[in-house]
């Protein structure tokens, strides 16, 4: 059995590539189809966002799981698989898994530790379920459960996902860290742009009790209190600006103006001798703010470059933060990867139960035969002993076994012990086959 | 068994510091609450060491420098703790471990013995006078220790500094609703303890005269702390300088304590 992953994401193809690679989830039905139609694949589940689209494949050989992949990806970009391989990567078994882990944790995002994946990649596993219930099986279950448990652990126990990424995040965060909370306080925006509003909608959502927009013409701030669409939004006019900045905790500026627009004399000359807290976070360029307004007291006032250190701090702790992840996710990758091969045992365990089973049978058989004073309690006494003898004869290897294919060299232990109890790999006495003139075993293996 | 139930808590605390340390230069992440975990237990082994004191000497661990030391530690540790509950006051822990360290410490170099064992020290109105000191002592450092930060991080947001104490201390809201929750416990509590040690002293027929030292901490101590109060709860001296003067009224009393306590009280003193 082997896991594969075959992907395209934000490091091996532009976004125009990636664009055509992307799978809607309308359209992960037909993909899951065409891969579970190609030979020996026995599971698959497709996870595809705005960064990345990958296959995972459960196949018999790792090999019919990659070219299935390949080829299934490639369709989907309209190119050909050898022109696709070109943009694709892919990682095979151990290093397929922990690839799922990483995602999941955000290790492999554009921006380290961003919390969306988590729920995309749970997101993805459910849509590849029910579109294909038959064709997520118990490998890739325990896979995505792992990597999504695996990717909440590394949130909770490291900061990977502290911080403000983003510019609109940075301010909220630069906001948060002067008034702790936003209930009860108050904000306008100044300028009508895409970035004043998205840094709002962050406030927003961050539970500011009220908001008010100002722009040059009442009607492009209406325009944008439409856009926001939040009840606590309002616009005002721009004459109204001097007057709100009296009673605001914080003030986001982004208009075009060729010069300041919020002076420190105006400022000053608003509040008075008052040291209330306010936090001014201008970006807008040529900046809207001048400078000497961050020295008045109880001012904090921020530029795009201040919001752009805020994030590259972050990004800088992410990363340092990246390694203590890692191991967390070899912690976890050990617990899956173990469970996998012990996994692999099975087949096995079940044909050494199933053999030694049939000679004690035959063997029993052979032994009473003929002794017919037994009653049917002694007989049946005889024949529960032989049951037991078996059974405590087989606890042993059974256990050795699951620990030897969950061990580091599980693979070629467990030949060793096939070779040993001369059973083939679907767990059937390797004699039945050469009776039998075919390579193929009895049936396929079901599970744990 | 009293010196090595403290010295483990000792290292409870100094464990708990270094990691509250090491979060702090990693600026954040999840390493406050493993750090407050250490910090209780510390405190757990802390409070056996002092019923041990008590089941051995029969006597409350209030006089003497070494006990009274440790057990004001521990009121401190105990207070802090409580108010770290909230995650986002752990921060806080890595400025008032420092004073429990140096008090158990302390306690731990002089020796854990009684002095002043007759009846005027073992009475109630002495318990209380000591327990309401300590207990006020505690929420000064805790006012302190949130000044301090609180400065620190204006000076980070006003300067512009993102590094580790913009993302590991608190917001100053936060810090400073902790500042003026320790000073609320506090100034009301040291306040009560001098008034219980004036009667207790006029009880006991002692003097009280500022050249006696342990008057003059006392004095000194709340005047500093009265200064904090006013600075916290007037509209004009809010934020930073109120912060600033919280911070320096810790200061002002440890160095008053220091001076007086290495260059005038004896060893077999009742000051601390």
């Amino acid at each position: 059995m082997g896991l594969t992953v075959v992907g395209v994401n934000h490091r091996t193809a532009p976004i125009e590539l990636r664009e055509r690679f992307y799978v809607p989830a309308a359209d992960v039905p037909a993909a899951m189809e065409r891969l579970l139609l190609a030979p020996d694949v026995e599971e698959c589940a497709v996870l595809s966002t705005c960064n990345r689209t990958e296959c995972y494949v459960v196949a018999a050989e790792v090999g019919h799981g990659e070219r299935a992949a390949t080829v299934t990806l490639a369709e989907r970009a309209g190119l050909t698989p050898e022109a696709a391989a070109g943009h694709l990567y892919v990682r095979r078994n151990r290093e397929a898994a922990l690839h799922l882990f990483r995602v999941a944790a955000g290790l492999d995002s554009m921006v380290v530790g961003e919390p969306q994946i988590q729920g995309q990649v749970e997101q993805a596993y459910r849509a590849s379920r029910d579109a294909r219930p038959d064709g997520v099986g118990l490998v890739l279950h325990r896979l995505f459960q792992s990597a999504l448990a695996a990717g909440g652990r590394v949130r909770a126990e490291t900061a990977i996902g502290e911080g403000a990424a983003s510019v609109p995040a940075a301010a909220v965060q630069l906001v948060l860290k002067v008034f702790g909370t936003l209930e009860g306080r108050r904000a306008m925006v100044i300028g009508a742009g895409e970035m004043g509003e998205e840094t709002l909608r962050s406030l927003l959502d961050r539970g500011i009790d009220e908001a008010v927009v100002a722009s040059r013409t009442l009607a492009r701030a209406e325009e944008a209190v439409a856009r926001l669409a939040h009840p606590a939004v309002r616009a005002v006019p721009y004459l109204a600006v001097a007057d709100v900045l009296r009673s605001v905790d914080v003030v986001l500026t982004s208009t075009s103006a060729p010069h300041p627009i919020v002076t420190a004399d105006a400022l000053r000359a608003s509040r008075g001798t008052e040291g209330r807290s306010m936090v001014i976070v201008d970006i807008a360029l040529p900046r809207d703010v001048e400078a000497g307004v961050g020295d008045l007291p109880g001012i904090f006032l921020y530029n795009i470059d201040d919001l752009q250190r805020v994030v590259h701090a972050t990004v800088q702790a992410r990363e340092a933060e990246g390694r203590a992840a890692e191991v967390l996710l070899g912690e976890e990758l050990d617990g899956f990867w173990g469970w996998l091969l012990a996994r692999e045992a099975v087949p096995l365990i079940r044909g050494l139960r199933e053999e030694a089973e049939r000679i004690r049978r035959e063997t029993m058989e052979v032994a009473l035969e003929g002794i017919t004073d037994l009653s049917p309690e002694e007989r049946e006494r005889i024949l529960g002993a032989s049951r037991l003898v078996v059974q405590r004869i087989l606890h042993a290897p059974t256990v050795g076994l699951r620990k030897l294919a969950g061990g580091a060299a599980g693979a070629e232990q467990l030949e060793v012990a096939r070779r040993l109890f001369e059973m083939n790999g679907r767990g059937r006495p390797a004699r039945a086959d050469e009776e039998e003139g075919t390579g193929m075993g009895r049936g396929e293996d079901d599970g744990e | 068994m009293i010196l090595a139930l403290h010295l483990v808590a000792l290292l409870g605390y100094l464990g708990a510091w270094g990691v509250l340390l090491r979060a702090f230069r990693s600026g954040g992440g999840t390493l406050e609450t493993p750090g407050w975990q250490i910090a209780v237990a510390a405190v757990l082994v802390h409070a056996a060491g002092l019923v041990a004191f008590v089941a051995r000497f029969g006597t409350l661990p209030l006089v003497g420098m070494g006990p009274a030391s440790s057990t004001l530690a521990l009121a401190i540790a105990v207070l802090g703790l409580g108010a770290a509950v909230r995650r986002e006051r752990r921060p806080a822990m890595l400025f008032v471990l420092p004073v429990v360290l140096g008090l158990l410490g302390l306690a731990a170099l002089v020796g854990l013995r009684p002095v002043h064992l007759d009846s005027a020290f073992r009475g109630p109105w002495f318990v209380f006078h000591v327990s309401v000191v300590f207990v006020g002592c505690a929420g000064l450092v805790l006012g302190s220790a949130a000044g301090a930060m609180y400065v620190l991080q204006f000076r980070a947001l006003k300067r512009k500094s993102f590094g580790s104490v913009f993302r590991f201390f608190p917001s100053l809201d936060v810090l400073e609703r902790l500042n003026r929750l320790g000073l609320l416990v506090g100034f009301p509590g040291l306040t009560l303890g001098l008034l219980a040690g004036w009667s207790w002293t006029l009880t006991y027929g002692r003097g009280l005269a500022l050249r006696d030292p342990q008057v003059l901490f006392g004095v000194v101590t709340w005047l500093t702390y009265l200064a904090a109060i006013v600075a916290r709860f007037s509209p004009r001296w809010r934020g930073e300088r109120a912060a600033l003067v919280s911070a320096g009224a810790f200061v002002v009393s440890a160095l008053v304590f220091v001076v007086l306590r290495v260059l005038i009280v004896g060893p077999e003193s009742v000051f601390l």
